[in-house]
């Protein structure tokens, strides 16, 4: 049906504000941020998809993607604290080392 | 698209606009759980009523009070210094652009050729009430369903490990105004 | 390795390793370096004499050192060949070659450098005797370059003055001009022909496979070729800037033996140089152009060795004359006697020089009769010999060649031979003068220099009196029975017989030399005041003389000159530019593209992030599109 074209219009409008915003933001949270919402995105993409091809398989995957997301929140987060114990930052470009 | 699917999309893409644009971290965080509940509207809006609660629970109710936390933790103070560059941000917006552009129209395209009548029984069968997606997830997804509690057992031990208190000394930078020791 | 007949390599050889054993040894014990040299010379003239005698009996030796090239059906071994024109070259090169060895050694025995010198003069016997020896073009041309490359190391031996060692290199640079003929005759004898042999050069099936042009130019580019080695116009000024080196050098390379390797040449490849009747001609006309350039630049000057080189190129002058109207016989008879003479008034001249403690003007020698006696009887009969009087050596070669001339067929020169004939003669009385003139400074008179001189030490007065004999009655000994000894190689082409003639004969033969000698007396001796009005009256000639015709200025500027701008022109913008420029180029754009990669490698995350999102979205466009 035509108003599933929304839908996924909508899905691919959000990921790319969600690309954006991980290319702008120098906060490395907002970044991650930012990831999570470009999964949304996908998410929905997959629940149109879902409706649209008449099975489930679209809702399941989207549940396995919610759990790796929950597992790689809980990682990400720690490693930004392990990197903001040396740096004392969360801005991307403090923790760069390399000399350009 | 129903009126309500209509309003809820626009939220949804405020909240994202508000969550690359604010400058306050914070105020960011608070823009994407509104994002994350306005699609959990939207799964519902598309009969996948189990996976908007589970929206709710596990991405607005843990994943973001987590990355509230450690926004708090950290006390950082609004986003300082000059703004990454007008040409970056010009670059990554013709990217987008781009991206939007080019997959419009495949997406119209792909619609052609299905019938109303198909599509319409496809709708009817497909609602993500509990009992349907628990017969998907113990019955044919069953190996990905156990490994994905590895995946999470995993995540659980590494982010132990990595965020175990180490006695280290801070190096005090721009932003940082908290506790000596984290 | 070695087929054939293993003594013959033996000659060839035994100076090679003499070579190296006085140059290794010598750095030990250098007192021993000139006999080592010496000896292998002498291994070298026994076994010369040895197969010459042999040759009566069985004819020709040959012999293979190796086989050098052999690429599928092209062979280039390293073949010898005595027959009677090499045991006559191998026997003056030997014979003379050790005689000044035995010189050298008294020579140079203060020289630090002696050990250096007799490897040198010991590798240059070896590469001389590949020159006559070699059975082929290519293994002649190997001798011929390193008679060229010795003569370098030569005469630039104390290179430490740079006027020296320049002109060592100009002698080289002017040999190697010369021998882009030899390789052009290479070629096209080649190509033509199919061989390089000197034997089936001379074959008259082998030749007519030759166009005419062709064999015109083998000819003349053979001619070319000798002009470079044998100091012809217009190759010929390396001679005497070539005095630079030790006397002992002057009179082994560039009287007795190399300089005589381009009429050697012309010998063996008589049957390409008289397919075209206007070589030869052309090779008459430029020797008698040098025999009278040389002897009258002669007479202009002042260094003792100098008037001997120009003397050199004078007698070379007169060698190519004769093969210019076929007397090759006598042309080589000729060799074998100015080798004798020339020699010797090299090495007494040498004798005088150590004797007056390195002096070498003339204008500060004079009375030195008194003190070195034997030298100047020595010098005296040679000057004889080069007069052209009899019964010295020279009068019986140098009329041999003047009564050639009348029996000359070339069509050519017909007309000409009269004239030929005056100004060969007209030369002869030239040559006669400055001989005299030299001796008559150096050895009559009073002296004129500072310090004492002294006789030379009998090693080296010993073969200067061994050649000086060889000056008297090599000529006589030799008259006539040479040329016939030599039919076999070197059929005499003009069709003059040798008459024998009756003292009266000999003595009106005689007369050119007597004339000039005579006149020397005159004019230096004893009434000096006519030679110095001929000087007030002459003086534009005087300039041309001891300016030596300007050549050397000439060939600066109309040859030298535009060649070596031409190559600073490519030196700055081939070399310089496009060479280095490509060459360091690629490390400027190496650079500069790794400037720009650097900053892709930032450290900061966004820009990483960027980047990704920039292909993530051209990739997408181009699948997308794609499909």
């Amino acid at each position: 049906m035509a108003s599933m074209v929304g839908y996924l219009g909508l899905s691919l409008l959000l990921f790319v504000i969600g690309a954006i915003g991980v290319c702008i933001r120098r906060n490395a949270i907002v970044v991650f941020m930012c990831i999570e919402m470009m999964l949304n995105a996908v998410n929905l993409s997959f629940v149109t998809f879902s409706k649209l091809n008449g099975n489930l398989d679209g809702q399941i995957a989207v549940f396995f993607v919610m759990v790796i997301a929950a597992a790689e929140a809980a990682v990400g987060l720690a490693i930004i604290l392990a990197v903001f114990r040396s740096v004392a930052s969360v801005e991307t470009s403090d923790a760069a080392e390399l000399k350009w | 698209m129903t009126f309500m699917g209509f309003v809820l999309a626009l939220c949804a893409v405020a909240s994202g606009i508000g969550v690359i644009g604010f400058r306050n971290p914070l105020y960011s965080a608070f823009s994407l759980v509104a994002n994350l509940m306005t699609m959990a509207g939207l799964y519902a809006l598309l009969d996948a009523h189990f996976l908007a609660v589970s929206q709710i629970v596990v991405y607005a109710g843990a994943i973001m009070v987590l990355v509230l936390f450690v926004l708090m933790l950290l006390n950082l103070k609004v986003e300082g210094g000059p703004k990454l560059g007008v040409v970056r941000a010009t670059i990554a917006l013709g990217a987008g652009v781009l991206i939007l552009m080019t997959a419009v129209q495949p997406i119209f395209r792909h619609f052609e050729g299905m019938s109303a009548i198909n599509l319409r029984e496809n709708a009817a069968r497909t609602v993500g009430d509990v009992a349907s997606i628990g017969e998907q997830l113990f019955g044919r997804y069953l190996v990905q369903f156990e490994l994905s509690s590895l995946v999470l057992l995993i995540g659980i031990v590494g982010a132990v490990m990595l965020a175990k208190r180490k006695s280290a000394t801070l190096a005090p930078r721009d932003g940082y105004q908290g506790a000596k020791e984290v | 390795m070695v087929t054939g007949d293993s003594r013959l390599s033996v000659i060839v050889v035994a100076p090679l390793v003499g070579a190296l054993a006085s140059f290794v040894i010598g750095r030990q014990a250098p007192r021993l370096a000139g006999a080592i040299a010496s000896l292998a010379v002498a291994v070298s003239l026994a076994v010369t004499v040895a197969l010459f005698q042999a040759l009566s009996v069985t004819g020709e030796f040959s012999a293979t050192l190796s086989s050098w090239i052999s690429a599928g059906q092209f062979a280039l071994p390293l073949d010898l060949l005595f027959d009677k024109l090499s045991a006559v070259m191998c026997l003056v090169v030997t014979g003379v070659g050790l005689l000044i060895h035995l010189y050298s050694v008294g020579y140079m025995a203060d020289d630090p450098g002696r050990v250096r010198f007799f490897a040198y003069l010991n590798l240059f016997i070896f590469s001389m005797l590949v020159l006559v020896l070699g059975r082929s073009l290519p293994v002649i041309f190997i001798g011929w370059e390193g008679v060229g490359l010795c003569s370098y190391l030569l005469i630039g031996f104390w290179f430490t003055n740079t006027e020296f060692a320049r002109a060592g290199r100009k002698a080289f640079v002017m040999n190697r001009i010369g021998d882009l003929g030899f390789l052009v005759a290479m070629a096209v004898l080649y190509t033509a022909c199919g061989t390089l042999d000197i034997v089936e050069l001379r074959k008259a099936e082998v030749l007519e496979r030759l166009p005419a042009d062709l064999g015109f130019l083998a000819g003349l580019a053979l001619f070319f070729a000798a002009t470079g080695k044998s100091a012809q116009i217009p190759l010929f000024t390396w001679l005497p800037d070539a005095m630079a080196g030790p006397t002992p050098v002057s009179a082994l390379i560039h009287a007795a033996t190399m300089v005589t390797a381009g009429v050697y040449l012309m010998g063996r490849m008589s049957g390409v140089v008289e397919l075209d009747p206007l070589v030869p001609a052309i090779v008459l006309w430029v020797a008698l152009a040098t025999a009278i350039v040389a002897a009258t630049t002669a007479l202009a000057q002042n260094d003792i060795k100098k008037v001997l080189a120009y003397s050199t190129v004078s007698q070379l002058g007169f060698m190519f004359l004769a093969v210019g109207v076929g007397a090759y016989g006598v042309a080589i008879f000729h060799v074998v006697t100015h080798a004798f003479f020339k020699a010797c008034l090299f090495l007494s001249a040498g004798s005088v020089i150590h004797g007056c403690h390195h002096e070498q003007d003339m204008r500060r020698m004079g009375g030195l009769w008194r003190m070195m006696p034997l030298t100047c009887a020595a010098y005296g009969v040679a000057t004889l010999a080069i007069a052209g009087i009899w019964p010295f050596a020279g009068y019986f070669s140098k009329h041999g060649i003047l009564a050639a001339i009348s029996g000359s067929h070339n069509p050519f020169l017909f007309e000409y031979v009269s004239l030929i004939g005056v100004l060969a003669t007209a030369v002869a009385v030239c040559t006669a003068l400055y001989m005299a003139r030299s001796f008559i400074l150096t050895f009559l008179g009073s002296y004129r220099g500072e310090g004492r001189p002294h006789e030379a030490p009998a090693i080296m007065t010993l073969p200067v009196l061994v050649l000086a004999v060889l000056s008297i009655v090599g000529g006589a000994y030799l008259d006539g029975s040479l040329v016939e000894y030599l039919q076999g190689p070197l059929p005499a082409l003009s069709g003059h017989e040798h008459e024998s003639q009756g003292v009266v004969g000999h003595l009106l033969g005689s007369l050119p030399g007597m004339l000039g000698a005579g006149a020397a007396l005159v004019l230096f001796l004893y009434m000096t005041g006519v030679k110095d009005l001929l000087r007030k009256v002459g003086w534009p000639l005087e300039k041309l003389f001891a300016g030596r015709y300007f050549v050397d200025e000439v060939l600066d500027s109309a040859v030298v000159r535009p060649i070596d701008g031409l190559s600073q022109v490519a030196y700055r913008s081939l070399d310089r530019g496009i060479l280095e420029g490509s060459g360091s180029g690629i490390g400027v754009v190496s650079r500069a593209v790794g400037e720009l990669s650097r900053r892709m490698t930032s450290g900061q995350v966004a820009t990483y992030l960027l980047a990704m999102l920039v292909a993530v979205s051209v990739l997408f466009v181009i699948f997308v599109q794609v499909r």
